[in-house]
C-alpha cells in the first residue's frame, strides 16, 4: 500500500492494532517461541483496534479516555517502544517520549549523572547534553540538590528534572502521558508556558485528565473507548460528549451494583 | 505484521530488499548499531562501572585484590608435590608454575561466568529503560560484556605483572592478546543476547547458568591441560566452546608459542557464529520481549 509523502503529517496511522499475547498456561510462550511458525499458543488481547490517525505538523492532540482504555498503549506504538500487531504506522520527525517521567532514573546517582544518561537515552550526543546542562538546570531549578542521589528527591523535583530534560531534546513531535500531574502549580504552569511555546515549531501528543489543559492546549481531541477511536474533533465538543458518557457510565455502575 | 513501520525517519521493516542486500544488512546491522548508539553506550557504561564497586571504601582496588589473592592461594597451594608435565614448568616452583597456568586460564574462565550470571537477568535490570524510553535494548549486552572486559583486562595485566617478576621474560607473543581477546568478546556478547533474550521469557535460564557454570569450570581445562584426558574425550572437551580460548589464551600468555591453527580457527568460528546467531535471535524477539518483560 503506497503512502502519501506529504510533509505535513507527522504521525499517520492506518487501521492500527495492538494485541498483546495472552497465555492459557505458564509457559506456553516456550511453544510459541519453538513452534511459533507453525501454530500460534496464545490468545491475542487487542489493546487498540483499527485506529486511522492523521496529525499534521503544529496540531496539538489531546487523548482522553478512561483508565485501561488504550491511550498509554497508543503513544507507546506511535514513540515506537513497541511494534504494532497490525497495521500501519509512520512518523516523521524526531520524537520525544515524556511517559511515566522520572521512572528511569538511578536512585544512587545524582541528578547530574543522571542528566548525562537520560539525555544519552533520549538520542543527544555527549557534547550536546554538556552543552544544554545549564539550561536543563535552570528550567528543573532544584538548585544545589543537582549533585545530590535522586534517592534524596521528592516526587516533585524528580519530575521536575525529568521533564526539563525532555524540554532540552529539540523534538519535532513530543509525546506527554500525564505527565505533569506531580509537579505544583507554579511549575505546571511553567510546563504549560514552555509546550505553549513549543507548539510554535512542533507537533504535540498529549494524554491528560485533567480538562483544563486538554482545553488550553489541544487543537483537537480524541476521544479512545476500548481501543477504538470513538470521536474525534473540536476539543470542547469531545470533551462535553466525553463528560456526558462518564456520568452515563457511572450511572451504569450503579445500576449494576444494585441489581446484583 | 506491519508492512510499514517508520520512527525518526528511520525504516524499521524493510521488504523487497535483495538478497544480497539483507546479507550486508544482517552482518553489519549490530556493529551499525553500536556506532550509532555509541554516546548513549558511553553514558551507561560509565555509570556501570562506578556501579560495580559503589559503597566501597577500596573501590577499583579490590579489581587488583582479587587476582593477587588468587595467586597467593594457588601458589601456597600448589608448593606440595603436585607434578605438572614438564612443558608447564617456567620457573623452578612448582607452586607458581601451578598458579600461573590456572590463573592464565581462569581470568578466560571468570570473564566467561561473569556473563553468564549476569546476562539472563539483564534486561530485568533495565526494565524502565526498555517499557517506558526508546531504548535500544540490544546494546545492553554491549556495554555489560565492556564492563566485564575492563575487569578481565585488569586482571590480565596482574597476571603478566607477576609472570614477569617471577620469570624475568615475558614472551613476545603476549603482542597477539588482542587476537584472542576480540574473538572472545565477541563470543561473549552474543552468547549474551542469546542468554538475555531467553532471560526476559523465564527466570530459568538465570537459575540454569547458576547451577552449570561451576560444572563448566570443570568442564574446560582451568585446572588441568586437556592432554591429561584419554585422546576420545578430545571431541568432547572442544565441544565446549570455551576450551579454543582458554588454551590460545595459554599458549601465548605462559607458553610463549602461536597457537594450533585448528584451535585458533575453531575459536574464530564459535565466536562469530555466537555472535550473529545471539543477534539474530534477540533481533527477532526483541518487539515480544519489550511485551513480557
Amino acid at each position: 500500500m503506497s503512502l502519501s509523502t506529504s510533509s505535513d503529517i507527522v504521525v499517520r496511522t492506518k487501521s492500527l492494532g495492538k494485541a498483546y499475547q495472552l497465555y492459557a498456561r505458564r509457559n506456553d510462550w516456550l511453544k510459541q517461541v519453538m513452534f511459533g511458525w507453525w501454530k500460534s499458543f496464545f490468545k491475542p488481547f487487542w489493546v487498540l483496534r483499527d485506529i486511522d490517525l492523521e496529525v499534521r505538523r503544529g496540531e496539538s492532540i489531546g487523548i482522553l479516555g478512561r483508565n485501561g482504555c488504550g491511550k498509554s498503549t497508543l503513544l507507546q506504538v506511535i514513540c515506537g517502544m513497541t511494534l504494532p500487531s497490525h497495521g500501519e504506522l509512520r512518523v516523521t520527525g524526531r520524537i520525544a517520549p515524556v511517559l511515566a517521567l522520572g521512572s528511569t532514573f538511578d536512585l544512587e546517582l545524582s541528578g547530574r549523572e543522571n542528566v548525562m544518561i537520560g539525555g544519552a537515552v533520549l538520542g543527544l550526543k555527549r557534547s550536546e547534553v554538556l552543552r544544554k546542562f545549564s539550561s536543563i538546570s535552570e528550567f528543573a531549578g532544584i538548585g544545589d540538590y543537582m549533585d545530590q542521589p535522586v534517592k534524596h528527591y521528592s516526587m516533585g523535583m524528580r519530575t521536575r528534572l525529568a521533564f526539563s530534560i525532555c524540554a532540552h531534546v529539540e523534538a519535532e513531535i513530543l509525546v506527554v502521558d500525564e505527565a505533569l500531574a506531580v509537579g505544583d502549580a507554579a511549575f505546571q504552569r511553567k510546563c504549560l508556558d514552555w509546550i505553549d511555546n513549543f507548539r510554535k515549531t512542533g507537533t504535540l501528543l498529549f494524554v491528560s485528565h485533567s480538562m483544563a489543559e486538554v482545553r488550553r492546549l489541544c487543537t483537537r481531541a480524541i476521544w479512545i473507548e476500548e481501543g477504538r477511536i470513538r470521536e474525534q474533533g473540536d476539543p470542547s465538543t469531545v470533551i462535553r460528549n466525553y463528560h456526558r458518557a462518564l456520568l452515563v457510565e457511572k450511572d451504569d455502575v450503579h445500576r449494576f451494583s444494585a441489581s446484583e | 505484521m506491519p508492512s510499514v513501520n517508520v520512527v525518526n525517519g528511520k525504516q524499521i521493516v524493510v521488504e523487497n530488499a535483495g538478497l544480497a542486500q539483507r546479507l550486508v544488512g544482517f552482518f553489519t546491522k549490530p556493529f551499525l548499531q553500536m556506532w550509532h548508539h555509541q554516546d548513549l553506550i558511553a553514558a551507561i557504561l560509565r555509570r556501570e562501572m562506578s556501579e560495580r564497586f559503589k559503597g566501597s571504601i577500596a573501590g577499583w582496588v579490590w579489581a587488583i585484590v582479587a587476582p593477587l589473592l588468587a595467586i597467593a592461594v594457588y601458589t601456597f597451594f600448589f608448593s606440595s608435590k603436585l607434578e605438572m608435565p614438564a612443558m608447564y614448568s617456567v620457573t623452578k616452583n612448582p607452586g607458581v608454575n601451578y598458579a600461573l597456568f590456572i590463573l592464565s586460564g581462569i581470568v578466560v574462565f571468570n570473564f566467561w561466568s561473569e556473563m553468564a550470571f549476569r546476562a539472563p537477568m539483564l534486561l530485568h535490570e533495565y526494565t524502565h529503560f526498555i517499557k517506558q524510553t526508546i531504548f535500544p535494548s540490544d546494546m545492553l549486552a554491549v556495554i555489560s560484556t565492556l564492563r566485564a572486559t575492563a575487569y578481565t583486562l585488569i586482571s590480565i595485566t596482574v597476571l603478566l605483572i607477576f609472570q614477569a617478576s617471577v620469570v624475568h621474560s615475558l614472551p613476545l607473543t603476549v603482542l597477539l592478546l588482542p587476537f584472542i581477546l576480540i574473538p572472545f568478546i565477541a563470543f561473549l556478547v552474543g552468547m549474551s543476547w542469546f542468554l538475555c533474550a531467553i532471560g526476559a521469557f523465564t527466570r530459568d535460564a538465570g537459575y540454569l547458568m547458576i547451577n552449570v557454570a561451576p560444572l563448566f569450570m570443570f568442564a574446560t581445562p582451568v585446572f588441568y591441560p586437556h592432554t591429561m584426558l584419554p585422546a576420545p574425550w578430545d571431541f568432547w572437551i572442544y565441544a565446549n566452546a570455551l576450551t579454543g580460548y582458554v588454551e590460545v589464551m595459554r599458549d601465548i600468555v605462559l607458553l610463549g608459542k602461536l597457537p594450533d591453527l585448528r584451535v585458533y580457527l575453531w575459536t574464530i568460528a564459535t565466536s562469530v557464529f555466537t555472535f550473529y546467531f545471539g543477534y539474530w535471535f534477540f533481533d527477532r524477539y526483541r518487539n515480544v520481549i519489550v511485551d513480557v518483560i
